[in-house]
């Protein structure tokens, strides 16, 4: 099972960058990149300890809020995805129907080393090891765990690239899920078996919303369309 | 009223009162913060929220039905503003009169369940299963109310109302149990603590909101400003004797608005079958006292 390394053209997604007519369209985008930096709304995936760290980062104590980061509850609602722990092949399923389930712009963070580098379930056979194999991550939070304090400084990172560094395409590498789709993909398939599909046609969203790159095709795509089908309502059962 | 007044009026009252409103959220985020003793969320935190919500890159639709859902609930309460007489706007408010009023504020909740109907996700289901329960439940003091204030005030035009309040007393003075009865169903009309049965966000996933995404949500986060201007202005021209200008007026939706937000963050929730029983027991039994005076 070799994993080949993920290579990130960003220089080539600059050159890329459609030609916008309208004067006032840059101060559009700053202005909601300013925004989007401002308001985060955050859904937090508690799969293992680092959970612990979050509720005193919301409540009184050191006040997420005061951020602009509020929790909210379902993946549609959410810009963050909060993995916060080590990710079993069974969770890490979950973890990917709900990334697939967000709007974009979506940003995921791991907390904890275990998202890392797997921490101390290094040599377990159900953990997957590293998080950016199977999603694009913008941060990371290294620790186990990290203090609240942490949190709120990855936090405030990422809020800085989204404002900042958006033309280094550093804020948005969820465009790179749609673009190395087939990198991604693969990874999943190592871990879940040829059959692993989601309910959500990302190939078909990247055509929607012209993100399509040179990796979003390739083997792995193909063993997809193999077994891909339309989903269906579920049978009735008692 | 000229044609050109009309017009003008009739863009400027919504606009206000989502200016109004957003001050209200962030009243409200402020109170909850500070009940919990953190700092809460900076000034231009509404506005944040919602231009963010709009620039969503994608957006997930769940078919024509979900998009009108959203036009309904956002154009309900649309409608509703132009029907509140305001200091130095007065819109459409003597044609239409409080009866219109109250029925342009349940089309928001129908078009939630219209939209929410069309995402087939089982939670948003339960949560307009939920909503419209209790919509039944907080109507029926919230009509004994507006009936007892038309008879009391001899009128059914919110503007003959608070003319008649300026000139003789408040109506929370000379109708105090129908003004208590209307803060209950105030409660249940914005959905707050206990009677917050829809949201519920640990049970049932913010309910009606849960496929919400991007401009949808955004038009949910527009209608809550107007809902809650809605919710202050209203009771303030019903029981507080309106406002002669933007100056009387804005205080007293405020405090009107202050006080279900300061009960709300103290309480869980009721379950469905407890809400509609204390909703029917007791402010009904409030506001028939209430009318049995005024009769």
């Amino acid at each position: 099972m070799m994993k080949k390394e993920l290579k990130i053209k960003s220089n080539k997604t600059n050159q890329q960058k459609q030609k916008r007519t309208n004067p006032l369209a840059n101060v559009f985008d700053d202005f909601i990149d300013f925004c989007q930096s401002k308001s985060l709304f955050m859904l937090h995936y508690c799969t293992g300890c680092g959970a612990i760290e979050l509720p005193p980062a919301m409540t009184s104590r050191f006040d997420m809020e005061r951020l602009g980061i509020q929790p909210m509850v379902t993946p549609r609602q959410a810009d963050i995805l909060l993995v916060t722990g080590y990710v079993s092949v069974k969770t890490l399923k979950r973890v990917i129907l709900t990334y697939e389930q967000m709007q974009a712009p979506k940003y995921v963070i791991g907390i904890c080393s275990c998202t890392v580098n797997g921490g101390m379930y290094w040599q377990s056979y159900a953990t997957a090891k590293k998080l950016n194999e199977y999603m694009p991550v913008d941060v990371y939070i290294a620790g186990c765990m990290p203090r609240p304090e942490a949190v709120l400084e990855g936090l405030n990172r990422l809020k800085n690239n989204i404002k900042n560094d958006r033309k280094e395409q550093k804020g948005s590498a969820w465009k790179d899920y749609y673009k190395n789709y087939d990198y991604y993909l693969g990874n999943q398939q190592n871990l879940f078996g040829k059959e692993w599909q989601t309910p959500v046609d990302v190939i078909a969203e990247a055509k929607l919303y012209g993100l399509e790159g040179e990796g979003t095709y390739g083997e792995n795509t193909k063993k997809l369309k193999m077994v891909q089908h339309p989903l269906l309502p579920q049978e009735m059962k008692l | 009223m000229s044609f050109v007044e009309i017009i003008s009026e009739l863009v400027l009252m919504p606009l206000i009162a989502f200016v109004v409103g957003l001050m209200m959220v962030l009243m409200m985020r402020k109170i909850s913060a500070r009940l919990q003793r953190r700092i809460g969320p900076p000034f231009f935190q509404p506005i944040y929220d919602i231009v963010k919500l709009y620039g969503k890159d994608t957006q997930v639709s769940h078919g024509l039905i979900h998009d009108i859902g959203i036009v309904m609930a956002v154009g309900g309460y649309i409608g509703a503003e132009i029907l509140l007489p305001v200091p130095g706007m007065e819109g459409i408010a003597d044609k239409g009169g409080i009866i219109t009023l109250s029925y342009f504020l349940m089309i928001p909740s129908l078009g939630m369940a219209l939209g929410v109907g069309q995402c087939a996700n089982p939670n948003g289901s339960i949560g307009i299963s939920r909503a419209l329960t209790a919509m039944l439940a907080y109507d029926i003091p919230f009509i004994i109310v507006v009936f007892g204030a038309a008879w009391h005030y001899e009128s059914t035009s919110l503007i003959g109302m608070i003319e008649y309040q300026q000139a003789n007393a408040w109506g929370i003075i000379e109708m105090p149990f129908l003004a208590i009865a209307g803060l209950f169903a105030l409660q249940g009309m914005l959905g707050k603590q206990p009677f917050e049965i829809y949201i519920a966000p640990a049970e049932i996933a913010t309910g009606p909101m849960v496929e919400m995404s991007g401009k949808y949500m955004g038009g949910l986060f527009v209608m809550q400003t107007f809902q809650l201007y809605t919710a202050g202005v209203l009771y303030a021209s019903l029981f507080l004797g309106g406002g002669e200008s933007w100056l009387d007026l804005l205080p007293k939706a405020f405090l009107v608005v202050a006080i279900p937000m300061s009960i709300a963050f103290l309480f869980p929730r009721y379950k469905t079958e407890d809400l509609i029983r204390i909703l029917w027991k007791w402010p009904v039994m409030l506001a028939l006292i209430g009318l049995a005076f005024i009769l």
